[in-house]
């Protein structure tokens, strides 16, 4: 008997083993494209992704110790800088654009509202070197790292090695920010076919399509390339976007598409945040764009809604709020 | 009995091993001129102008030797970061039990290198020698100061990078050379300082046709030491 008892619980003890190993760190949903980040030259472990969540919202990475990449990319808002046009970094300096919403980032080649960026591990040094955001330097960061004992401990576990480098801190926050995937909207339950369009949402989705699609195409809800959509230079800020990069004509006035993922929480809208809400952009579209050379080839011929449309539209947006993304404890300020 | 074949054996063996790994350096010596490159000397261009170095490194990459333009030698450890005023940093070893009558090396960091990621080693950003603002690294950093350069504090600095067309300065550099035990290269600054003029350039920070021009002649001031 006492031998089926202790059968019994060494059975019980690996089926929960398998249940904790089983829920994957990363996995593609179902009919997504495959991801672009290379796994195979920092493959995920619970580790590596711990210490680069305690990266993430760690203001030892900036200059004076009192901004981290949460401070621009809160998880509540989709990982962006909410009631802010324009990011704000150490100091009170204020940059030059709009701080983007962090998620799916693995389908992503280029970073950046400019493409500046190449690649997911590298993303963070910008932010960390730029003198408006946080002012340091990636070497004083690992020197800082180095110093406290909690980080080498983290280090050790994660990386089997105490002594901090470069390349394993920015691993680690890509781990963590490879994580940030958003794929449990309602869109996502009624693509699953586990719900259902309600007749407006429903009509908003083939507005959607129509107009929209081209660019914020899905299931990423963006091509991920570089467009003009037609907004006027901000004279105070005179960005060209990803001409900055190329330093080809044909790429003024050209940014990133931004994915329409969990809208509902990202305002303020466009590189520079210069709409606060989603009626405001929809008036862009419909009233607003800007001719020249370089406009996208998808808003030459103007986007006609009526008021009706635009509801409608905005029901369909709503949908692809992601709740279980937004509020996802795993995502939130580590627990000590 | 036994036990002194294998000694035997291993000693020959030991021998191979040895023989095997016999080396010859390629040593970089950068100078101004004809005088070693050092941080602490003023170098003249002429009566009036002089010129101090505080800054010079660069990435080797890809080293290869090659026999009759084929492949003899390929260096396994593809990324050599050199630091002029780092004596350790000056020199790559290379077999000689091989025959080999050229050198084939890039100056700076391949492409599919610069799109790969976080790297470590000589690649660490933490080196000083990767561009934050937009991603790609330094192939090529040149600092220092001149009376000549009208700018604050009279530094000059050339940071040459840029991996992407049309603005890849990547320089892939051929050297006859004759195995000895040790082949200097040298790179001299002065050659390039005759070609370029500080009073109207004195900084190159990011990619494109400036840092394109400045790194060819950087590989035309790179000579074998006879």
């Amino acid at each position: 008997m006492r031998k089926v008892w202790s059968i019994g619980i060494v059975l019980f003890l690996v089926l929960c083993a398998f249940q904790i190993t089983k829920e994957p760190l990363f996995s593609v949903p179902t009919s997504w494209p495959k991801p672009v980040y290379d796994f195979s030259k920092n493959p995920l472990t619970a580790q590596k992704v711990e210490l680069g969540r305690a990266l993430f919202y760690d203001p030892l990475l900036s200059k004076n110790n009192q901004i981290s990449c949460a401070s621009c990319h809160s998880p509540f808002t989709a990982f962006t800088h909410v009631d802010h046009d324009l990011s704000h970094g150490i100091e009170d300096r204020i940059g030059t654009r709009n701080s983007p919403a962090l998620m799916n980032l693995a389908w992503h080649q280029s970073f950046m509202w400019d493409g500046a960026i190449n690649h997911l591990d590298m993303q963070a040094l910008a932010p960390i070197s730029h003198p408006n955001e946080m002012g340091e330097k990636i070497e004083s960061v690992v020197k800082k790292l180095q110093q406290s004992k909690n980080y080498s401990a983290l280090f050790l576990k994660a990386f089997g090695d105490s002594i901090i480098t470069g390349e394993h801190t920015l691993k680690a926050i890509s781990q963590f920010m490879l994580t940030l995937v958003s794929s449990n909207s309602k869109y996502d339950s009624v693509m699953r076919k586990q719900a259902q369009f309600t007749p407006q949402q429903k009509n908003g989705y083939t507005i959607f399509q129509k107009n929209c699609a081209a660019c914020h195409a899905e299931p990423l809800f963006t091509n991920l390339q570089f467009e003009n959509n037609g907004l006027a230079v901000d004279t105070t800020l005179n960005d060209y976007g990803r001409m900055r990069i190329t330093k080809n004509k044909s790429d003024s006035l050209k940014f990133k598409v931004p994915t329409l993922r969990n809208i509902e929480f990202s305002f303020p809208y466009m590189h520079d945040g210069r709409f606060k809400t989603i009626a405001a952009v929809l008036k862009h579209y419909t009233s607003g764009v800007k001719h020249s050379q370089t406009l996208s080839v998808h808003l030459q011929k103007p986007m006609i809604l009526s008021s009706n449309d635009k509801v409608d539209l905005t029901a369909f947006l709503l949908t692809l709020t992601d709740k279980s993304f937004l509020f996802n404890t795993k995502y939130g300020f580590p627990k000590k | 009995m036994s036990k002194r074949i294998v000694y035997m054996m291993m000693c020959l063996l030991k021998g191979v091993f040895l023989f095997s790994q016999s080396a010859s350096c390629i040593k970089f010596s950068p100078s101004f001129g004809s005088e070693k490159l050092s941080a602490d000397s003023v170098y003249y261009l002429n009566v009036s102008d002089s010129i101090q170095i505080t800054s010079l490194r660069f990435y080797v990459s890809n080293m290869e030797l090659l026999d009759n333009n084929k492949s003899v030698w390929i260096d396994s450890n593809p990324f050599h970061l050199i630091d002029a005023f780092n004596e350790k940093t000056l020199s790559v070893i290379v077999p000689s039990n091989i025959s080999y009558s050229k050198l084939k090396f890039n100056l700076g960091i391949d492409s599919t290198t610069n799109v790969s990621g976080a790297m470590g080693g000589d690649l660490d950003p933490t080196k000083g020698m990767y561009w934050t603002w937009q991603s790609g690294y330094i192939n090529f950093k040149l600092e220092g100061t001149s009376n000549i350069s009208k700018t604050r504090h009279n530094e000059f600095q050339f940071h040459l990078g840029g991996y992407q067309h049309p603005f890849n300065s990547l320089q892939t550099v051929f050297i006859e050379i004759t195995s000895k035990s040790t082949i200097e290269i040298n790179i001299d600054l002065l050659q390039i300082f005759q070609q370029i003029n500080l009073a109207q350039q004195h900084h190159i920070m990011s990619p494109g046709q400036e840092a394109m021009d400045f790194s060819e002649k950087v590989i035309q001031s790179l000579s074998i030491k006879k």
